[in-house]
């Protein structure tokens, strides 16, 4: 299934596979190929891979080279398909049919799908799909996949057997006809490729001559290699421009075709989105819409999630109590109330608020306002030497770094896909929520001042992690990533009424992610970190619960580290805190739940941000000041606390390099700020 | 043929005037990518928004260029109507 981007492939392919794959309203959100199953009208299972979109074969970054090297049988992981879906929107032909026609060259069975029908019948236009069938010898199907119209069509043309072979009437532009002829020739002989694809490798080899090679893919022969280099090195003597008259003819034959079977009802005129996008992306109005949107969201989480959360923080302390007068006093009692309801208690507590983020990145997502936002930061971005496209891949860190690292395969330059790639993590993370969440709660006592305040200092440190971002971007783009600006084309896709169901399913998802990580790897740690502060056990059973932590595992382990990030104002137990959070950097607060919910050895379970408001240091002095708070926060901003970014980050760079770099790179500006906000703060009387 | 002394920039076209893309600078990948996309020599533009960052409609679709990109496709400006 190919097709350009925004043309509702993935919409297509769930409603025909049955399968959940993601869906938005922006370029980039299938970066690798997915492979679904379905069942032709005879019962026939057959496999339906979905590709990356591209507007072209000559593909100008990593996603678009899949779809490439697919068509042609370059991928060693995949087969060539024996029959290809072509996805069009509708509402924009002619240039939808230049990747179809690209296709066509291959002379494979293809099916036309003239997707969001509905939408082109309403801006007024006419497709005559019986006259575009015979002109291009393929079989065409209109249809509208959101609203599941056309499926069943569309499932009976796939389950023919005797789909046509693709041929349209075209011949390759006589200038390149002969460098064609030999290069596929060779690509026959020597690559054993099939003369049609031969013939449309050749011709996209003669006219794409900086295209994108990616890994996994089977290379030219020694033969084709250097009988391309010698008409490359003609075409460059002779000054020709075979690309331009490779895409000249077939736009011709295009206008041609469309002449036949596209009729408009009326003039076309600015659309609906136009008119909005004037707007939302107008350097004023547009910026404060895009302001409003953010402070829509911080408020939203503190004022709205505060109901839920505090039902659950009820529920929890009740079962822990529950547990306590059910429970003889003993390591048993004390695993369950300190280990899992400490560890994982003190997590689902954020649930609330991490689905509200869910819910307000979904919204962008599905309006299409994510490509607008990227427009919008395409000013500020430039300043640091990137362009707008890689604001989507940051935008989408707000949530999770890593579906944001994945996007960054559709940004063409290799060195600006690799500063965003770096600079991706500093955007704050819903896993840093609930980190942000507890200090604030531990700073600001709940009564005494407005959300307006705690919302303030969330917001404050979105910025920070952002500056950061951009700072870092600066850095890099000036020393270890030189290149020039690169020129930015992007398109923006219409405006599109958001789909609940789609954000509520992801929604959901992501909250059964977020549960299933709470009850496994959360609770494993907290479980793990209970037993590493209660043994060894105190020699004196009477003792104190700080001298039980202090001569425990985690204890002597914490003391080592302790000199470290005793400048931050940081003591051993906030380090084992830290040291535990490089799992996933939610786990500090179960950690905390866990280590200071073990030396509170009351009847009541304690709220973890009274219990660390209650912790002292040995002199007596108080541990959680605003100040170490606040430098807290700040550390978890910049600092690489999470494993499985680093993994993502290995594999899209394919070296331990950059995720090595990444994780000094952050931690170390991490310590340093920190450092330098403490020792300030200490001078000043905080 | 309009004369040469017609043309200007894209991204100095002002916002709701239409135009004829006539020349095509920069690299050879970013052209080529323009006139994959429809944005050839001799399409029409509109111009919806922006001065550093541009935003325009070609063929029903909304296409943005950075700064650096509209820089290099120089148009000629069509009187106001002619679409």
């Amino acid at each position: 299934m190919v097709g350009n981007p925004n043309c509702g492939k993935t919409t297509l392919f769930n409603a025909l596979t049955g399968l959940r794959q993601k869906v938005g309203n922006y370029p980039g959100v299938t970066v690798e190929k997915k492979i679904g199953e379905c069942y032709s009208q005879h019962g026939r299972p057959m496999k339906i891979i979905d590709l990356p979109g591209a507007y072209s074969l000559a593909a100008r970054s990593p996603d678009e080279a899949v779809l490439r090297d697919v068509l042609f049988g370059r991928r060693e992981d995949t087969p060539q398909p024996d029959r290809i879906i072509c996805v069009l929107d509708a509402a924009n032909l002619e240039r939808n049919l230049y990747l179809v026609h690209q296709i066509l060259d291959l002379g494979r069975p293809v099916i036309v799908v003239l997707n969001m029908m509905d939408v082109a019948v309403k801006t007024g236009l006419r497709i005559d799909t019986h006259k575009l069938a015979a002109a291009l010898g393929v079989v065409v199907v209109a249809c509208s996949a959101i609203k599941g119209e056309g499926l069943v069509e569309l499932k009976l043309a796939m389950s023919r057997s005797d789909l046509p072979l693709a041929r349209h009437r075209w011949d390759v532009p006589a200038p390149i006809a002969p460098a064609v002829a030999e290069l596929q020739a060779s690509l026959s002989d020597a690559d054993a490729q099939p003369p049609l694809i031969a013939r449309a490798e050749a011709l996209l080899l003669l006219t794409d001559f900086e295209s994108v090679r990616i890994a996994g893919s089977k290379p030219l022969s020694a033969r084709t290699a250097a009988v391309l280099t010698t008409w490359q090195q003609r075409c460059a003597r002779e000054e020709n421009n075979w690309s331009g008259t490779l895409i000249r003819s077939r736009y011709d034959a295009i206008d041609t075709l469309c002449g036949e079977v596209l009729r408009r009802t009326r003039p076309q005129e600015l659309s609906g989105s136009d008119r909005l996008d004037a707007i939302l992306v107008h350097s004023v109005w547009g910026w404060l819409f895009f302001g409003f949107i953010m402070a829509a969201l911080f408020f939203s989480i503190f004022y709205l999630a505060e109901y839920p959360m505090n039902w659950i923080d009820t529920h929890i302390a009740a079962l822990s109590s529950g547990i306590k007068t059910m429970l003889p006093p003993g390591d048993l009692r004390d695993l369950l109330t300190d280990g899992v309801i400490g560890g994982v208690g003190g997590i689902i507590v954020f649930l609330p608020q991490i689905l509200i983020l869910f819910f307000f990145v979904g919204l962008l997502e599905s309006t299409g306002y994510m490509a607008r936002a990227a427009f919008l930061m395409d000013r500020p971005m430039s300043k640091v030497g990137l362009h707008g496209k890689s604001f989507i891949p940051l935008l989408g860190s707000y949530a999770c770094a890593i579906p944001g690292i994945m996007a960054t395969r559709t940004i063409e330059n290799a060195k600006d896909r690799l500063v965003t790639i770096l600079i991706a993590p500093l955007m704050s993370c819903s896993a840093r929520l609930p980190v942000y969440l507890l200090m604030i709660a531990t700073l600001l006592p709940a009564a005494a001042l407005p959300a307006t305040w705690k919302a303030g200092l969330m917001l404050l440190m979105y910025l920070l992690g952002t500056l950061g971002a951009f700072g870092f971007a600066w850095l890099f783009k000036r020393t270890l990533f030189k290149s020039a600006r690169p020129l930015m084309i992007m398109e923006l896709p219409a405006y599109q009424p958001p789909r609940l169901r789609e954000i509520i399913r992801q929604m959901v998802e992501r909250s059964w992610l977020f549960l299933k990580n709470a009850g496994t790897i959360i609770l494993g740690i907290s479980i793990v970190l209970w037993f590493l502060t209660t043994y060894p056990k105190h020699p004196d059973p009477q003792a104190s619960a700080d001298a039980q932590i202090a001569v425990s595992f985690a204890g002597q382990a914490g003391h080592l580290l302790e000199p470290v990030i005793k400048p931050l104002g940081f003591d051993w137990r906030i380090g084992v805190g830290l040291v535990t959070s490089f799992a996933a950097r939610e786990v500090f607060v179960s950690s905390m739940g866990v280590i200071f919910g073990v030396q509170d050895n009351a009847e009541h379970a304690l709220p973890v941000r009274d219990a660390l408001r209650a912790a002292r240091w040995p002199n007596g002095a108080i541990l959680f000041t605003p100040l170490v708070c606040f430098t807290l926060m700040v550390y978890y901003v910049f600092a690489m606390q999470c494993m499985s970014t680093v993994a993502v980050v290995k594999r899209e760079t394919n070296s331990w390099r950059w995720p090595l770099f990444q994780i000094a790179y952050m931690t170390g500006t991490a310590w340093l700020v920190c450092f330098a906000i403490y020792q300030m703060g200490r001078v000043l009387g905080y | 043929m309009p004369s040469p002394l017609n043309l200007l920039p894209l991204c100095q076209l002002s916002a709701g005037a239409t135009a004829r893309i006539c020349v095509i600078n920069g690299d050879d990948s970013f052209a080529q990518r323009l006139r994959e996309m429809g944005f050839g020599e001799a399409a029409l533009v509109t111009k919806i928004s922006g001065r550093t960052t541009s935003l325009c409609q070609v063929n029903g679709t909304r296409i943005a260029l950075n700064h650096d990109a509209a820089m290099a496709i120089l148009v000629e400006a069509l009187p106001a109507g002619v679409r």
